[in-house]
C-alpha cells in the first residue's frame, strides 16, 4: 500500500476508453479474424463485458510473473487509465478490425515485450513477457472470464457455445505470440490449463497493489464511482474461489434481487458509455454488420 | 402599461402552485436554452407529424435515403432487441431524460448528453414486431383489423411509437404501440429506488429525492399501462367536448388496450411553426393553453404532466389540439384547497401572513422558519407577479431567467426551507413546461383577468372573446347536463 500514492487517479477511465472502443471499431466492415456470428463479438457485447474485464485483470494479477512485467516495466501507475484504455483500444482491435489493423496492433505488442524481460523479487525467478505460458495465462484469464460473466450476469452461453468461444479466440492467443496448437481450444483444455497454472499462483504485493487500486480507483465521478462498487463486487463474485482465497476477499453469492441490481447499475453505466462521443455509431455500426450476416 | 415578467412566473402564479413547486430544481435558467432541448427531444412525445427521420438526424453521418435506409436496418425486430435497447435500466432513464429536460438546468453537460444520446439510441420497432403487438393485444394482425394500416412509424412516443390506421368506419386513426415487454422491465427497474436515488441526485442535487422518486415512480408505473391514458385521454375529451378552442381527440375504444391507445388522427401545425405566425395568433393559442392547464385543473381536477411542445397541434384562432394523456396527475380537494389559499391570500387578499401560513400548511415551506412574512413574500410573490396585477403582461424568455436565477440562488434565504411536497412533483413539471412555451411564444395578455375567470373562488365574468365564447360553452354544457 506505501506506494499507492504513486498512482494517478482515475479521472476519464470512461471518456478515454469508450474513444479508444469508438476508435477500434472501423467504419467499413473489413475481413476480421472473427465476424458477426461468432460467439466472441456475443461476449464482447454482453452487459457484463466490464465485470468480464475486472475480472481478468484480477485473475491475470494472480501470476507472478506476469504481474511482475506489468509493475516493473509499465506506466500503469502514472497514467493508468492511459493503460487500461490502451488494453481495451487492443482487445477491440483484434475482435472487431480488420485483420491487417489487428496484426499490427499485435506485431506492436509483441514487440514491446521483447524487452519486458527481469526478475520478480518475490520469487527470484526471471521472466519474459513473450513466454507463450505467461501469454498463455493472460489469454486464458480474458476467455475464462468472458464465459463466467456472461453466466452470472448475462446471456450464459451454452456449453456448445462456450466451447466455440474458446476455440475462436485462440486466434488471439496466436497473434501475440503463442505457437499455434498450444492454446486452449475447448472449455475443458481451458479449464485443465487454468488448474495446471494454479500451483504457481500467488498474490504478490504488487498484485494486492494494483487490485486495491482497481477496485476503489479513486478520481471517479461520483455517478460513475458508486457504480464501480457494484462492477467490483460482481467481479469478485465471479472469481474462482481460490482467487479469492489468495486475494484475501470474500463474498456471499448473489441473491437474485442483488444480481438484478448488479445488472441494472450495468445498465446505467452502459447508458454513460452510450454518452460518450462516437460510442453509439461504432455500435451501430457493429449491428449493422451483424445484421447483414444474419438477416431476419 | 405592459410590463415584462419573467415566464417562470406565468403558471405558478395563476394560482396552481407556489414557488417551493421549482425551488432547488431550477438552479440555473430557464429560457430560450432549455427550450431549445426541449425541442430537441420533441421525438419523444411527438405525434402525426414528426418523422422519425427528421427527428434523430444525430444518429447517422449519412444523409436523406440512406440515413433512412439505414434506420430500418437498425430497427428493433424482437423482443430481446428491446430489452438489449431499453432494458436493465436505460427506459426508466430514458423517461428521465424526457423529464429533466423540462425541470432542470442545471444537469452536468456530461448527464445531459448521456441522456439525449440514449434518447437517440432507441430504433424503432421493425414493422413485423409492431404488428406482432398488434396481434396480441387486439387478436389480429393491423391488416385485418383496421381498413389500412401505415407499416411505417409516423413517430416515436414514450416507450412505444405512432402508427396511422383508418379503421374500418373509415376514420384516421394514431395508433400508439408499446415496445414488448418494456413494461414489466421498466417495472422491475422501477422497483431498484437505491439506483434511482442515485440517478436522481445527479438530475436533481437539492431536490427531496425519495418524494421524486416515489412521484416519478408512480407516474411512469402509470403511464406503461395505455389504458389508464386512454381513460385520462377520454376524461379530458369529455369535459372539454364542443369547448371554442380546445380540442382533445376521441379514444376509439374497441381498438386500445394495455399497449395499444387507438386515437382519432389529428393534423395541425407544431409549436416551432407558431414562429412564423402573427404575433396575435401566438397570444390566442397561448390563452388557450392556459385555460387548458387551470380548467383541467380546477375543473377536472386533472393535469397533463408532459407539457412537451410535441403535444400540441395548432389551428390558427386560437384553437389547439392537446395530445398525449400518458402522464396524468389527479388532485383530490385537499390537494387543491391549499393552492387556492395561497394564490387568493396573496393576489386578492394580499394577507401575507395568511399567505405564509397556507404555503406552510400545503408543505412548500417549513413551518417555522426564521423568516419575517414579508422576506417571505417578497421572495415567492415573484412567482405571483403575473396574476397579482389585473393588466396585459407579456412572458419573455429573458426576463425570467435573470428573475429566477436571482430568486432560485441557493444563498436566499427561503432557499433552504422551500420543499416541494410529492403530490405537487408533476404539477411542478408541467409549470416549468408552460413557462418555456409562454416565454418562447412571448405571449401578451391579462392573466389576471383570465384567471378571475377560472379560480374557483371568483368565477369572474368572461374578460375575452374566448373567455365569452368558453362562457357560452360553459352554460350550454351545463344546460346539457342539467337536461
Amino acid at each position: 500500500m506505501s506506494r499507492m500514492s504513486q498512482y494517478a487517479d482515475a479521472t476519464g477511465l470512461i471518456e478515454r476508453s469508450a474513444a479508444a472502443f469508438a476508435t477500434a471499431i472501423p467504419d467499413s466492415p473489413g475481413d476480421g479474424f472473427f465476424g458477426p456470428a461468432s460467439v466472441a463479438w456475443r461476449v464482447a457485447g454482453d452487459l457484463a463485458s466490464p465485470v468480464a474485464g475486472l475480472r481478468s485483470l484480477m485473475v491475470q494479477a494472480l501470476h507472478p510473473l506476469a504481474m511482475a512485467g506489468v509493475d516493473q516495466h509499465s506506466d500503469w501507475r502514472s497514467d493508468p487509465v492511459g493503460r487500461l484504455a490502451a488494453t481495451s483500444s487492443y482487445v477491440t482491435t483484434v475482435l472487431f478490425g480488420e485483420r491487417g489493423v489487428a496484426e499490427h496492433a499485435a506485431a506492436r505488442v509483441r514487440k514491446i515485450h521483447e524487452h519486458v524481460t527481469g526478475v520478480d523479487q518475490e520469487t527470484g525467478r526471471p521472466y519474459a513477457a513473450s513466454d507463450p505460458q505467461l501469454l498463455l495465462w493472460v489469454h486464458a484469464a480474458l476467455v475464462d472470464s468472458g464465459i463466467v460473466t456472461c453466466a452470472l450476469l448475462g446471456d450464459e452461453l451454452s456449453s456448445a457455445d462456450a466451447d466455440r468461444y474458446v476455440a475462436e479466440m485462440t486466434v488471439a492467443a496466436e497473434i501475440v505470440g503463442v505457437p499455434a496448437g498450444l492454446a486452449p481450444s475447448s472449455r475443458a483444455e481451458l479449464d485443465a490449463f487454468i488448474e495446471s497454472v494454479r500451483p504457481q499462483l500467488r498474490c504478490s504485493a504488487a498484485a494486492k497493489e494494483s487490485m486495491a487500486y482497481l477496485l476503489d480507483p479513486p478520481g471517479l465521478d461520483d455517478e460513475v464511482g458508486e457504480i464501480w462498487q457494484d462492477i467490483r463486487e460482481a467481479a469478485v463474485v465471479s472469481l474462482p474461489e481460490w482467487a479469492r482465497e489468495l486475494y484475501g476477499y470474500s463474498a456471499p453469492s448473489l441473491t437474485a434481487m442483488r444480481r438484478t441490481e448488479i445488472r441494472q447499475a450495468l445498465g446505467v453505466l452502459d447508458a454513460v458509455y452510450l454518452g460518450e462521443p462516437g460510442v453509439l455509431e461504432a455500435r451501430q455500426r457493429i449491428m449493422l454488420r451483424a445484421r447483414s450476416a444474419r438477416p431476419a | 402599461m405592459r410590463r415584462r415578467v419573467p415566464a417562470a412566473a406565468v403558471v405558478v402564479a395563476a394560482g396552481a402552485a407556489g414557488l417551493a413547486l421549482t425551488a432547488g430544481l431550477l438552479r440555473r435558467r430557464v429560457g430560450r436554452l432549455r427550450f431549445e432541448r426541449a425541442l430537441a427531444t420533441v421525438q419523444l412525445a411527438a405525434r402525426g407529424g414528426a418523422r422519425y427521420a427528421g427527428s434523430a438526424p444525430r444518429l447517422f453521418a449519412a444523409a436523406g435515403e440512406r440515413r433512412e435506409q439505414l434506420r430500418n436496418d437498425l430497427a428493433m425486430r424482437t423482443a430481446d432487441d428491446v430489452l438489449a435497447t431499453l432494458g436493465t435500466m436505460k427506459g426508466v432513464m430514458v423517461k428521465l431524460g424526457q423529464m429533466a429536460s423540462y425541470v432542470d438546468d442545471g444537469l452536468a453537460p456530461s448527464v445531459r448528453r448521456t441522456l439525449s444520446r440514449l434518447q437517440d439510441s432507441v430504433p424503432p420497432m421493425s414493422a413485423e414486431l409492431a404488428a406482432g403487438v398488434i396481434a396480441e393485444e387486439l387478436g389480429a394482425r393491423p391488416e385485418h383489423i383496421f381498413a389500412q394500416w401505415d407499416p411505417e412509424p409516423i413517430a416515436a412516443a414514450s416507450i412505444g411509437q405512432v402508427h396511422r390506421a383508418i379503421t374500418r368506419d373509415g376514420q384516421a386513426v394514431a395508433v400508439k404501440v408499446q415496445y414488448p415487454r418494456i413494461a414489466e422491465t421498466m417495472a422491475a427497474d422501477l422497483d431498484n429506488v437505491a439506483l434511482l436515488r442515485r440517478m436522481l441526485r445527479i438530475t436533481a442535487p437539492s431536490q427531496d429525492v425519495d418524494g421524486l422518486i416515489a412521484e416519478l415512480r408512480l407516474r411512469v408505473l402509470e403511464e406503461l399501462d395505455y389504458r389508464r391514458e386512454a381513460e385520462n385521454q377520454r376524461l379530458l375529451h369529455d369535459y372539454f367536448d364542443g369547448h371554442p378552442t380546445i380540442s382533445v381527440p376521441g379514444i376509439i375504444d374497441g381498438l386500445s388496450s394495455r399497449r395499444v391507445v387507438t386515437s382519432e388522427l389529428v393534423t395541425g401545425a407544431r409549436f416551432s411553426e407558431l414562429a412564423d405566425w402573427t404575433q396575435e395568433e401566438r397570444d390566442l393559442a397561448a390563452e388557450t393553453l392556459y385555460r387548458f392547464v387551470f380548467r383541467s385543473l380546477y375543473e377536472v381536477h386533472a393535469f397533463n404532466g408532459d407539457p412537451h411542445p410535441g403535444n400540441y397541434l395548432f389551428h390558427g384562432g386560437g384553437k389547439v389540439t392537446f395530445l398525449d394523456f400518458g402522464m396524468v396527475k389527479h388532485f383530490t380537494d385537499p390537494d387543491l384547497l391549499p393552492l387556492m389559499a395561497m394564490v387568493r391570500n396573496l393576489c386578492v387578499e394580499n394577507d401575507p401572513a395568511a399567505f405564509r401560513a397556507s404555503m406552510e400548511e400545503a408543505g412548500f415551506l417549513v413551518p417555522g422558519a426564521p423568516l419575517s412574512d414579508d422576506e417571505v413574500v417578497e421572495h415567492l410573490a415573484v412567482f405571483y407577479e403575473l396574476v397579482r396585477k389585473s393588466e396585459p403582461i407579456e412572458v419573455t424568455s429573458d426576463y425570467a431567467t435573470s428573475v429566477v436565477r436571482r430568486f432560485f440562488d441557493v444563498r436566499s434565504p427561503v432557499a433552504q426551507y422551500a420543499r416541494i411536497p410529492q403530490s405537487y412533483v408533476v404539477l411542478q413539471r408541467i409549470n416549468l413546461g408552460m413557462f418555456a412555451l409562454l416565454g418562447d411564444m412571448h405571449a401578451t395578455a391579462n392573466w389576471r383577468a383570465i384567471a378571475e375567470e377560472i379560480w374557483p373562488f371568483m368565477q369572474a365574468p368572461p374578460s375575452t372573446p374566448m373567455g365569452r365564447a368558453e362562457s357560452a360553452w360553459r352554460a350550454a354544457a351545463a344546460g346539457v347536463s342539467r337536461g
